[in-house]
Parts: C-alpha cells; structure tokens; sequence
C-alpha cells in the first residue's frame, strides 16, 4: 500500500513536470501558428519568470515561454525523476544529504548573485547548466515531503 | 518522544510576506526564487521554536502555506506598482511587436490611458492561478528548509551511563 502511493506521487509528479515543460514548448508553436493560445501560455508563465527575450532560447522564431535558467532548473527537475527510481526505488523515501543540496546549489547561487549585483553577465548556455544541476536535486526532495503527507505516519518514512 | 509540534501559520505569513512583497516589487526579478526563499525562511522559524525534530511533510505543508500566503500578498503588493509595471510592461509589448503580427487591437493606446480598468474577476482568477504555483514552489521550498533545518539533536538520557555500567557488570559476569 504505501509502496503504491509512492509510486502515486512520483507518477503524479512525473506528468506534472512533463507537461510543465511541454506548456513551455508549446507557447512559441502555438505563436508561430497564430494560435491565441500561446499568448495566454506566457502569461500563466509570467508569475515565476521574467520571460526576458534576450534570455531566452528561441523555437520556432519565439522566445519559449521561460528564461534559460528556469528551463535548465525544469529540464534538472525532469532529469531528477529519471533517475529518483533507480537511486530511491518507491519503497521507502528520504531526503537527500545536505552536502548534495550545498554542492549542486553553488553554482547556480554563485551565478545568480553575480549576475544580480551586475558582476558579470552569463551566456544562455551557462545560465541553463547551472540551473539543469540544481533541477536534477529538486524531486529527490519535493517527492520525500509529499510521499510523506501522503504516506502520514506510515513506518516505510525513514 | 512526540512533542507538541508549532504552529505553522504565523511563519508561514511571516515567509509568505517577505516572498511576496520581494516578488510583487518589479525592481527585484528572481523569478520563483523568492518563493522558495520565503518558505526556506518560513521554514528555518517553525524549526527555530521546535522543541522536536520536523520531518519533509512538515517542510511541505509550512511551504505550501506560504506560497498562498506569498500569492495573495504579492497581488496586493503589484497593485501600487501597477504604473511602473504598466512601463515595463509596455517595453515588452513592444519588444514582443518585434515577433508578432497578431498584438490586440489598439494596445498601444491602452498604455497610453494607463493601466486600464480594474477587473476584479480577472484579479481573482490570476490570483487562483497564482496561488496553486505559488503553493508548489512553497512546497518545495518548505522540504528544503526543513531538511536544512528541521533536525534536532535529542539531549542524551539521563542515567544512560549507570545503565550502561549495570548492564556491562550483568555481560561480565
């Protein structure tokens, strides 16, 4: 039973992400067609994204509806899912040693604040890469907390 | 050994205001970072005053709390921003002109007469919208804090070491 809510979570996660990401994919088709649809994509997607042109990857002739960043953190989070069953399995869940969270974190913290404080400017491809290392750690613990509201006081959380 | 466990609420609002207000401000653009920071902080203060060790569950809900909290405020927080926002928002309009053929009718004279009129449905329904993806950017948040923070190390027992020495005497013999 609990190993079946696990795999609930996970499988529920899963086709969050996927169409999370798809949505982002989706906003420049949709434009390009002339669809208003892709309008109100980017919209949805304002709340969490500057949506800056100049950095953002480009398909079909537009903008994708999150910055390079963002997108390295969800295509991160998507990598994370793939592997969580192979690292974790859906027997038990726990969270991951801080020492990770810290080394995976840096980067993406180090390049921030230098780009916030105007120290440097990153490339697409950087901003992307650091953001991809952090999103693969994220599941491993967005998983664990709602494995365990969903499991409550069931002894397989460690 | 399963204490009283805090509230969760008055952090939560604690980290909801802080993330809101800084995301709700157009001059500090971190994306759904402050989201997370606001619930990591949210987070650190259920911790802080626990007299027991919180687990990832708890990190969720807590976070969670706080990225309603966070969506609710910020959509208060934009509302005096709306004329800065109204031009930066035209920037974008107008860079997005560049890309388009298909801009509404008659969009440039709507920056002209400001931010337009109010529409309180359509003020609810983002900040339904908003809510929900607050919520799970909270949720993650809160799971990180806690696993940051949430640990407490239990105070040694006391009479564990005449315990200790009777029961070595015990084995000995």
């Amino acid at each position: 039973m609990s190993r079946r809510r696990i795999l609930l979570v996970y499988l529920g996660t899963l086709a969050g992400i996927l169409a999370w990401l798809g949505a982002i994919g989706l906003a420049p088709y949709l434009r390009s067609r002339g669809v208003p649809l892709g309008k109100f994509i980017y919209v949805c997607f304002s709340p969490v994204c500057h949506q800056i042109p100049a950095r953002s990857f480009v398909a079909w002739g537009y903008p994708l509806a999150v910055c390079a960043r963002c997108l390295g953190i969800y295509s991160g989070f998507l990598a994370g899912m793939a592997l969580y069953p192979f690292l974790r399995g859906f027997s038990t869940v726990r969270l991951p040693k801080t020492k990770v969270f810290l080394a995976l974190t840096a980067p993406i913290a180090v390049d921030t604040a230098g780009n916030f404080f105007r120290l440097w400017a990153t490339s697409n491809i950087l901003r992307l890469g650091t953001g991809f290392l952090w999103g693969i750690i994220l599941p491993f613990y967005l998983l664990t907390g709602l494995a365990e509201l969903a499991l409550k006081d069931k002894k397989q959380i460690e | 050994m399963n204490g009283p466990k805090p509230g969760l609420l008055r952090p939560a609002l604690i980290g909801g205001a802080v993330a809101g207000i800084l995301s709700g401000s157009p001059l500090f653009c971190l994306c759904c970072l402050w989201i997370i920071g606001g619930a990591i902080l949210a987070s650190y203060l259920v911790a802080k005053d626990s007299p027991v060790s919180l687990k990832a569950g708890d990190g969720a809900l807590v976070g969670a709390f706080t990225g309603i909290f966070a969506a609710v405020i910020r959509a208060i927080v934009s509302l005096p921003f709306q004329t800065f926002n109204v031009a930066l928002l035209r920037k974008f309009m107008e860079r997005l002109a560049e890309f388009t053929q298909e801009m509404p009718e008659g969009w440039d004279t709507w920056f002209n007469r400001g931010a337009g009129p109010f529409s309180i449905a359509w003020f609810l329904l983002e900040l339904v919208f908003w809510a929900a993806i607050f919520a799970v950017l909270g949720a993650l948040g809160g799971i990180i804090g806690m696993a940051l923070f949430g640990k407490k190390t239990p105070p040694p027992a006391q009479g564990t070491k005449n315990e200790t020495s009777q029961d070595t005497g015990h084995r000995q013999s």
